[in-house]
């Protein structure tokens, strides 16, 4: 087996004292901002990315690696203790875990949910170190038509699925792709929609627009709506842990969620959001409790927790082997890449195979650190949720100013900022989900790029993207995503009237 | 996750911030595609630098007229549910634009006054907006994490950041 020897020598990389910490620190912080309400893994990520330009590429990624599955960990503790998910994803954990909280039942919930992130974290991986050398095999045909019909289908997708209304994703994807645009075009030299401004020559730095959108933005609007007396923190006394029964209704949810999460994080079809409700359905009907449910069933913990982080580990199939992301986190991670000159990609596993190999491998050994950190450590991380909200969200604003005006030293960056701040909060009062934008920011000057050599190569004839067969078939995907939920939303609609 | 589409039949009047909100987006489409038409084309390329900001504008203009039907019809965006927010509770805008022109005067003044005093600024005009009323903790708290910040970036990572007022103190 070629993949496990390479993974052996991941492992050397991941294993050395430097790097163990750097994992330490990634999952560290990552557990931290998932717990911490106004700050989230993409975010942190961005924040810290002119930080780490001066470390070496392998020591960054094992700690951004660490943050990504912190953050999935961390953020289980917030929905189950305090009763309002951060993200779409811990929708299901907020409702059944906070009902299990309620009951005194705390200690349970954390348990099968940082257990159950464990077991779907590492069945997840080593489904991704054999499935990514395979695909990244595959995808090295793919033409550049094609490769664009690909992100046409991440875009789509990603902009259907996050948040209530496709209509508002695509506005928010949109606005993401125009941002994009602002700069000098590299291919031809000219200036694109700068209004006669040089610092926008270079373009609008994406950790700009990602900090503005998710801390300013999330800071803003929060304070327009702060809920008084503080929060509803529920006390947690003692580790996290579970008894015999707990064990006999988790463990199949855990494999189950796992099963449903992978693939779907995957495809780039984009989003924990969705199989984490079908696990919860799943395991309402398998349960022999269903009374249970809504109520604080264990097996609605363990299945969508396990779920979510099954699809965490999905979505670095479609990051490492075709450079396409499908997540905020993922974005950050793509550009982080980028900002060390790497693309990641098909070739990425032949042209830095140390790597990838030593990222894949860090995520086994950050998975286990996280578990650790979190059975015994869940009262710390619990307290954090007191931290009195003007001192947290402050201290937010200024991080974001130190992360934004490093990058060029520039005061007119956080001009920017202000501005971004103001539309992330215009998004929030409106209902835009903010991914689709980062996406659009980060992915859509690559999709540019196909588009344009796509074009070129075939002389500048338009239908190359009908003519070639596999993005014809994304192509077809891509008008599916569009309109089979329409139409299905419209037989629903139909049969109620 | 309300869906709209499948309300009870009796559609409330349009409200005035979505109908706004969706001539924004077409707005954007507007300037978008008259930025577009400035772009020079290229030279012996075949797909110039116009092609794909065309395709952006055209789908912004789509998109917003798109809004626009929808928020005529009555459609009206929830707005967003987060961790420390109060769905009930009516908005109120003033500590908001607080924060703004906290942050903006902090900017403005980061070079004249330096970093310390600049970030401190802006980390008091939150608290503050956020409800903190003991003055001289928030602002002993806010020099503190000014100063620590900056000595952490600038000593332990190296980057360069203004000192203004404090330089050679610092």
């Amino acid at each position: 087996m070629e993949a496990l020897s390479s993974l052996l020598t991941g492992f050397e990389t991941a294993l050395t004292p430097l790097n163990l910490l750097w994992a330490l620190v990634g999952v560290t912080l990552g557990t931290l901002v998932g717990v911490l309400p106004g700050i989230g893994p993409a975010l942190t990520v961005a924040l810290l990315l002119p930080v780490t330009a001066k470390l070496p590429p392998v020591s960054a990624f094992i700690m951004f690696a660490g943050i990504y599955y912190g953050g999935m960990f961390g953020g289980s503790t917030t929905s189950i203790l305090l009763n309002t998910p951060g993200e779409s994803s811990s929708i299901i954990t907020a409702l059944e875990g906070n009902k299990m909280a309620r009951k005194g039942r705390a200690a349970a919930a954390l348990a099968t949910a940082a257990i159950g992130s464990f077991v779907a974290g590492t069945i997840g991986t080593v489904l991704l170190t054999f499935a990514a050398p395979a695909i990244a095999e595959v995808a090295v045909q793919i033409p550049p038509s094609a490769k664009f019909a690909l992100m046409l289908l991440a875009f789509v997708t990603i902009s259907a699925t996050f948040g209530g209304s496709p209509l508002r994703g695509l506005v928010s994807l949109f606005f993401g792709l125009a941002i994009g645009l602002v700069g000098t075009d590299l291919q031809s030299g000219q200036a694109r929609f700068t209004l006669g401004v040089p610092e926008l020559l270079d373009g609008i730095d994406f950790v700009t627009v990602v900090i503005g959108l998710f801390a300013v933005g999330e800071t803003l609007y929060v304070a327009s709506r702060l809920r008084q007396g503080g929060a509803n923190v529920i006390k947690l006394a003692g580790n996290a842990r579970m008894n015999r029964e707990d064990w006999r209704r988790s463990w199949k949810p855990w494999l189950r969620g796992t099963a449903l999460g992978f693939p779907f994080g995957a495809v780039p079809a984009g989003g924990a959001e969705i199989p984490t409700f079908l696990s919860y359905t799943l395991e309402r009907k398998l349960s022999n409790h269903p009374e249970e449910f809504g109520k604080g069933a264990i097996e609605g913990v363990a299945g969508p927790e396990a779920a979510n982080n099954a699809s965490a580990a999905g979505v670095l199939v479609p990051l490492l082997t075709l450079g396409l992301p499908t997540s905020a986190t993922a974005a950050m991670l793509l550009a982080a890449f980028q900002g060390y000159g790497l693309q990641p990609g098909p070739l990425l596993f032949v042209t830095n195979g140390d790597l990838v190999w030593g990222l894949i491998a860090s995520l086994y050994i950050g998975n286990v650190m996280l578990l650790a950190l979190n059975l015994p450590l869940a009262p710390v991380w619990a307290r954090l949720l007191l931290i009195p909200r003007p001192f947290l969200y402050a201290a937010i604003l200024v991080f974001s100013t130190v992360g934004v005006y490093s990058l060029n030293n520039s005061v007119f960056d956080l001009y920017l900022l202000a501005l971004f701040g103001l539309i992330g909060y215009g998004m929030r009062r409106f209902d835009f989900p903010v991914t689709p934008a980062i996406i659009g920011v980060i992915l859509g000057p690559a999709a540019e790029s196909q588009f344009r050599t796509a074009v070129q190569a075939s002389s500048g004839d338009f239908t190359v993207f009908l003519r070639q067969p596999l993005s014809a078939f994304l192509l077809v995907a891509v008008l599916a995503a569009l309109v089979v939920p329409q139409v299905l939303k419209w037989r629903a609609r139909r049969r109620k009237a | 996750m309300t869906d709209p589409s499948v309300a009870p039949a009796h559609r409330p009047r349009p409200s005035v911030p979505d109908l706004l909100v969706a001539l924004g987006v077409l707005l954007l489409g507007g300037l978008l595609l008259a930025g577009t038409l400035q772009i020079p084309f290229g030279i012996s390329a075949v797909v110039g630098p116009r092609a794909f900001p065309l395709i952006v504008s055209a789908g912004t203009l789509l998109l917003g007229l798109a809004l626009l039907v929808s928020a005529l019809q009555g459609h009206r965006a929830e707005p967003a549910v987060e961790e420390d927010t109060d769905p009930t509770q009516p908005a109120d805008l003033r500590p908001a634009a607080l924060i703004l022109g906290g942050f903006l005067l902090g900017a403005a003044l980061l070079q004249p006054l330096g970093f310390v005093l600049g970030t401190a600024l802006m980390y008091t005009s939150v608290g503050y907006a956020y409800g903190e009323r003991r003055l001289f903790l928030l602002t002993g708290v806010a020099l503190a994490v000014a100063l620590i910040t900056y000595l952490a970036f600038t000593r332990g990572l190296g980057l360069s950041l203004p000192a203004g007022l404090l330089n050679g103190v610092l």
